[in-house]
């Protein structure tokens, strides 16, 4: 089975510094894979390459069996790769509606002169342009304010209108980027709830995230950085217990410690 | 036509021509601020639109109806010259070109023989008429109306807000920009053909910087939400000096403390009206 998205040896550098080096990652369809690391790991960089905002500056992306690397982003999107930013980005002066609808540009195929002449086939996908928009809307829980514009929405509303606007065209990946970002537990956990509700709509998860409790409970798949490189990848259970990755979280010092603790811990229960 | 009609027609034509010319180059302003650039290369556009006009009526005696149409392709030509490395680029560097651009074909005009040097050309025999200039016009707001109120208008007013979050949503912006410097090119030759043909005379100051600025102005004063919206703009900017003869001395510190009242105090414009798109409409 070839792999949705797959990476190889994905590199940027800027200067002086490599956000990426040398990344080599698969997301299989279906489920929900998380990417997680320290701040300043190359997390946002990394979705930046995949979402074609950024050149990389060595390695290829393979994005449904097909190589995007030199694709622009619009391109890329088109293919069906959606996604959502970290700081929010609606456009803030359009009702929400127009902003789902704006997701859709790439599947909207009639052309200037049937615009202009308002021919019956560019009515008609307008007409399920707006049906589409509305499932989109209904599916993140924002249907009964479609008529309101997307400044006046609360900070929480509007990361959910950033999904809404990403999953309207039906993408087969969405890639969310830090989702949980300054929600509160409520509205994280609702959020965990509609994330799941993501792939009923078809579409794989592909996600970069702080808030741990929220990884570990809806990813299939994480995915650890460090610096810019892969550093572990594996079930939420098996990445708590490794040790490279608490080492890279906390530290050599505590992850030696605990370590050591745990060992201590299983002699004194022998 | 009654008389008096006929009678306001002669005394104004000059007005009447130029307010319909300059609702042309407000809408030529108008398609690149939609999508979100910043071109100061109206007025260039208009200069290449009626030297090259006025060259093929003058010099190959060409008939009005071959050269109205064909007056657009010199200004497209330079818009993809120009538009082609610059528009990749974020920020001024369209504005820094395109005003560059002004100012070379103005030393070109001045210094070639061909362009009639400082004197301008000449003779232009009279052929646009208010109609033909009106009903272009008209056909201008018309299309760029109902491209506004479609899914193409609602990607422009989303590169304008975020062009990045447009990209990813699938806008293809590269294009889009290139196609809204193309059509601005276009709009602007046609003003400057029909500009020329009914002038009898051009020359290599009327396409440099201030009127750049001036057409700048006519978007700036009238907004940019609708494409009647510059146009106004440009009508109101174009009818004040006339409206201010009796006190000719401070004219143009009066247009200036307008403008600056209008940017103050209206900064969407005379009309800040959004498009009446679908599923633009607000509920609470």
């Amino acid at each position: 089975m070839i792999p949705l998205l797959d990476l190889s040896g994905l590199t940027r550098r800027y200067a002086g510094l490599v956000a990426v080096d040398g990344v080599d990652m698969q997301v299989m369809a279906g489920g929900v894979h998380a990417v997680i690391g320290p701040n300043g790991a190359g997390k946002t960089t990394l979705f930046n390459l995949v979402s074609g905002l950024v050149p990389p500056s060595a390695g290829r992306i393979r994005f449904v069996g097909q190589d995007v690397t030199g694709l622009a982003a619009d391109r890329r999107a088109a293919l069906g790769l959606a996604r959502t930013f970290q700081n929010i980005r609606v456009f803030a002066a359009m009702t929400v509606l127009e902003n789902v609808l704006t997701g859709l540009h790439a599947r909207l195929a009639v052309g200037l002169p049937g615009v202009v002449l308002r021919l019956p086939r560019f009515r008609a996908e307008e007409r399920r342009a707006v049906a589409r928009a509305r499932a989109a809307l209904d599916l993140v829980g924002l249907a009964d304010k479609a008529g309101q514009r997307a400044q006046a929405l609360s900070y929480g509303d509007q990361r959910r209108l950033e999904i809404a606007r990403a999953m309207a065209p039906e993408p087969p990946l969405v890639l969310l980027d830090e989702p949980a970002a300054g929600m509160n537990p409520a509205e994280t956990e609702a959020l965990a709830t509609l994330v799941r509700r993501l792939s009923e709509f078809g579409a794989t998860v592909l996600l970069v995230e702080h808030d741990m409790g929220f990884v570990m409970d809806i990813s299939d798949t994480v995915t650890v950085l460090n610096f810019g490189k892969r550093i572990y990848e594996g079930t939420p259970q098996a990445v708590r217990q490794e040790p490279a990755v608490i080492e890279a979280y906390l530290g050599h010092k505590v992850a030696a410690r605990l370590a050591a603790g745990a060992k201590a811990g299983v002699r004194g229960a022998g | 036509m009654p008389a008096w009609l006929d009678d306001f027609l002669w005394t104004y034509q000059n007005l009447v021509y130029a307010l319909g010319i300059n609702g042309l180059l407000a809408l030529s302003m108008y398609v690149v601020l939609a999508v979100g650039q910043l071109s100061l290369g109206q007025a260039a556009f208009m200069g290449l639109g009626a030297y090259s006009s006025a060259l093929m009526t003058l010099k190959l005696g060409l008939p009005f109806a071959a050269v109205l149409p064909l007056s657009v392709v010199v200004p497209m030509v330079f818009a993809l010259a120009v538009g082609g490395p610059t528009l990749r680029l974020a920020g001024v560097y369209l504005a820094i070109a395109t005003i560059g651009m002004g100012e070379v074909l103005r030393a070109v005009y001045l210094n070639v023989d061909l362009f009639g040097g400082a004197l301008g050309l000449s003779g232009i025999p009279e052929r646009a008429t208010a109609p033909l200039i009106y009903g272009l016009l008209g056909l201008a707001v018309l299309a760029l109306w109902l491209i506004g109120r479609s899914g193409i208008g609602r990607a422009m007013e989303a590169m304008r807000e975020d062009e990045t979050a447009a990209e990813v949503m699938g806008v293809p912006v590269r294009r889009y920009k290139m196609g809204a410097l193309l059509a601005s090119a276009t709009l602007a030759g046609l003003a400057g053909c029909l500009s020329a043909h009914v002038s009898s005379f051009i020359g290599p100051n009327e396409y440099g910087f201030e009127p750049a600025v001036t057409i700048l102005s006519y978007a700036l004063l009238g907004g940019i939400g609708t494409p009647l919206a510059p146009v106004v703009g440009a009508w109101v900017l174009t009818l004040l000096p006339e409206l201010l003869r009796g006190v000719s001395d401070i004219r143009l510190v009066l247009n200036g403390v307008i403008i600056v009242l209008a940017v103050l105090f209206l900064p969407n414009g005379l009309l800040a009206v959004r498009m009446k798109r679908i599923g633009a409409r607000t509920a609470a």
